[in-house]
């Protein structure tokens, strides 16, 4: 394609892009088509693909085509790998893309449909993928090292032990943030956890399956599991239509937490191959699947958006959780936007896969534009529905009400008309008893992907199965994290302990597994059995503290990135990262202090736990405000510590008082023919 | 045709089918019950476990 053809194609992507982005920024009391959304995040997407990462590519980075990746000079068939660019690419996505870009744009959904759609796009494109992008390359150039053991190299060894305990406490509070999510989805729903139920049993078929009778073959064995979980999803409207079999699937929220903390300690002591990796084949299998038909379902039926542009609750009332648009918002929706777990992936196993430094730029800055790309949708889910079916679904009973008339009036009267009547007929199109007060998200976006679904195939008769299918597609995916999260928990703990004790750090050690299992799985079943027992509804507390906790690591990931940026003499462009990081530093640094010291109860750890000491509230509750205040308080501090270790790099090298050494691996020329590229 | 070829190399990477093969291929064994148990309990006893995002 000749220059000019190329530079009038752009400038139509731009034009386009800037209506897109201007049609949903000014439009004010009127409702506007989902595709506008979509218009608005693919026209950004290839902007910011097209030069914003050529330039980080060329420039910043200096990706160089004759290097020789860590895949190539130390391959071992097994963990080092050349593998093809899109193989990669599919790798990194099934790896990166989990439930959180699904939840955390519908929890912010309650600011309305624009905070949450330019934080995503601009987080994205200036954050979020440079982030992937750059850690990925810095470990590419130090042979695929993980980024605990890159920050103690370059940033110190403060660098190393806060990015170690960073990466332990976000691991304890996301699967804590999971499993409530899961809990708030399915106590008092015995379609929903009859058909997650079963998926055990169909992972531990799948398991033998595997191991006995067709070895190896995973694709055919994940697709027999897809269509047994399709039967359990039909088979679970007679279990709740039986009295009789429903009760043993009707669950009340403390016993769902039961039964996932024994659920979670079984998949991180069992064999891999009889739980864990048949679940997550599964849950890989309908994460690809389902994420292609929504996007499919958002084109074909292009809704439109019922929640407006911006709700009053950007001042900080809001039901769903409590505290402004700014800066709640930014740590609402951590997935989609910016992520500092991404981090552990592109310094990971992706790494160790990469062919050519060149297709860094696709892997790791182009997975991350997919992953936003899922956030958009579960936007576009969330405000389809009405506002006040939307809030209905969300608020907790200790903020819109115990009793449904009670709920539909106190939401109505926010401004979002709902009715009692309403709800209940809603509830029974997707087999549900009640949709009131189902916090976490998980809920609101199964009804919004259910309505999309259902509008463009099979029509109301089937949005009930529409709805539990959606669910199961949320509650797996966030089982899976569950699973390989604690299991990853476990090792990591015992690597410690390890050191201690030889004993402890040998994986296979039945003592050791149980021990550090128990010790895993009882850090985040404590932060979900506080969730559950919160009379807020938990999510107000812990999504909060989860999101957090993931922009701390990301900050972590960005002080790392810049001080390597600085030491390959490039310090001219260290704006692509500090921006990024400045912004997360300026964010986290002041949630959290709402967090902690807000006086207002809801926002607040401190203010709550006082309101509680005032009120006679239980021990228990005060107490675990003072530990959410302290975890948020350490999590600071460390985050403080690797920024001062980080500016004293800086300033000492720009400054000539440092020499800039990186530990890069030395340069080696590629084997890989020309035409492999 | 290249672009199905594509689809299916990526979803035998993601799936884990193409990794077995490599091991069969490095430890000389033939497809079956005794080698992927084999490839099962390296992965099971792997310090580096695949990590899931949120």
């Amino acid at each position: 394609m000749n220059s000019g053809i190329r530079f009038l194609l752009w400038t139509v992507v731009a034009l386009v892009g800037a209506l897109a982005l201007a049609t949903i920024a000014l439009h004010r009391g009127e409702q506007i088509n989902a595709l506008w959304l979509v218009a608005a995040a693919i026209c950004t997407y290839a902007l910011g693909y097209r030069f914003y990462s050529g330039f980080i590519a060329a420039k910043v980075l200096g990706l160089d085509p004759q290097r020789a990746t860590p895949a190539e000079r130390l391959e071992n068939g097994r963990d080092f790998l050349p593998t093809n660019k899109w193989v990669v690419f599919g790798h990194h996505f099934a790896a990166i893309a989990g439930p959180g870009p699904l939840v955390g744009p519908v929890l912010a959904a309650q600011f309305g449909y624009l905070p949450g759609t330019l934080w995503i796009l601009v987080g994205a494109v200036f954050g979020g993928c440079v982030q992937d992008l750059v850690i990925l390359l810095v470990s590419v150039r130090r042979d695929g090292k993980s980024l605990t053991e890159i920050a103690k190299e370059e940033v110190g060894r403060v660098g190393g032990v806060v990015a170690y305990a960073s990466v332990i406490s976000i691991l304890v509070i996301l699967l804590a943030v999971c499993a409530l999510i899961v809990v708030n989805a399915l106590k008092q729903s015995p379609w929903g956890t009859f058909t997650i139920a079963m998926t055990i049993p169909i992972a531990l078929l799948m398991g033998v399956y595997l191991r006995r009778l067709r070895p190896g073959r995973v694709l055919e064995t994940s697709a027999i599991g897809f269509v047994l979980v399709l039967a359990a999803i039909w088979g679970g409207q007679w279990v709740s239509q039986s009295p009789a079999v429903a009760k043993y699937f009707t669950m009340t929220a403390p016993v769902l937490a039961i039964a996932l903390i024994l659920y979670g300690f079984a998949a991180s002591a069992l064999p891999v191959w009889l739980l864990l990796a048949p679940r997550d084949y599964l849950s890989t299998f309908v994460k690809l699947g389902t994420i292609g038909l929504l996007a499919v379902g958002i084109v074909l039926m292009h809704p439109t958006l019922h929640m407006p542009a911006l709700t009053k609750f950007v001042d900080g009332t809001g039901p769903v959780f409590a505290g402004k648009v700014f800066p709640f918002a930014f740590i609402t929706i951590a997935c989609g936007a910016i992520s500092g777990f991404h981090s552990l992936i592109s310094s990971g196993t992706t790494p160790k896969l990469i062919r050519r430094e060149t297709e860094i730029r696709l892997v790791g800055y182009g997975a991350m534009v997919a992953e936003s790309m899922v956030a958009i949708m579960a936007t576009v889910a969330a405000c389809v529905l009405e506002p006040g079916t939307y809030f209905a679904i969300n608020s907790p009973a200790g903020i819109a009400g115990q009793l449904p008339e009670k709920a539909a009036s106190t939401i109505s009267a926010w401004g979002f008309p709902v009715t009692a009547a309403g709800m209940q007929a809603l509830a029974g199109s997707v087999g549900e008893q009640t949709l009131f007060n189902r916090t976490g998200g998980a809920p609101a976006f199964a009804v919004g992907m259910a309505h999309i679904f259902s509008s463009s195939l099979g029509g109301q008769a089937v949005m009930a199965l529409w709805y539990h299918f959606a669910l199961m597609f949320e509650a797996l995916f966030i089982l899976t994290v569950l699973d390989a999260g604690t299991r990853v928990g476990r090792f990591m703990v015992q690597d410690a302990l390890g050191h201690a004790w030889k004993p402890m750090g040998r994986t296979s050690w039945y003592p050791s597994v149980l021990a550090t299992s128990g010790l895993i799985v009882g850090a985040w079943g404590y932060f979900l059995w506080q969730g559950v027992r919160d009379p807020l509804g938990g999510i107000n507390s812990l999504w909060p503290l989860f999101g957090i906790a993931n922009q701390l690591l990301a900050a972590v990931a960005l002080c790392v990135a810049t001080t390597i940026i600085i030491k390959m003499h490039r310090a001219k462009y260290m704006l692509v990262t500090l921006t990024p990081l400045a912004w997360l530093v300026i964010v986290t640094f002041t949630a959290s202090w709402h967090k902690i010291f807000d006086p207002d109860p809801r926002i607040g750890f401190l203010a709550q736990a006082r309101r509680l000491a005032v009120n006679a509230g239980s021990a228990r509750l005060i107490f675990n405000n003072w530990l959410d205040a302290i975890v948020t308080g350490a999590l600071i501090v460390m985050v403080g510590l690797i920024l001062v270790e980080s500016l004293r790099q800086w300033f000492g090298i720009l400054s000539g008082k440092k020499e800039a050494q990186t530990k890069e691996s030395p340069f080696v020329v590629t084997r890989l023919a020309e035409e492999q590229v | 045709m290249r672009f199905l070829r594509l689809i299916r190399a990526v979803l035998r990477e993601i799936f884990e089918e193409a990794a077995y093969e490599r091991f069969c291929v490095r430890e000389g064994f033939a497809a079956g019950k005794h080698s992927y148990g084999r490839f099962l309990r390296e992965s099971d006893q792997s310090k580096k476990p695949k990590i899931k995002c949120c």
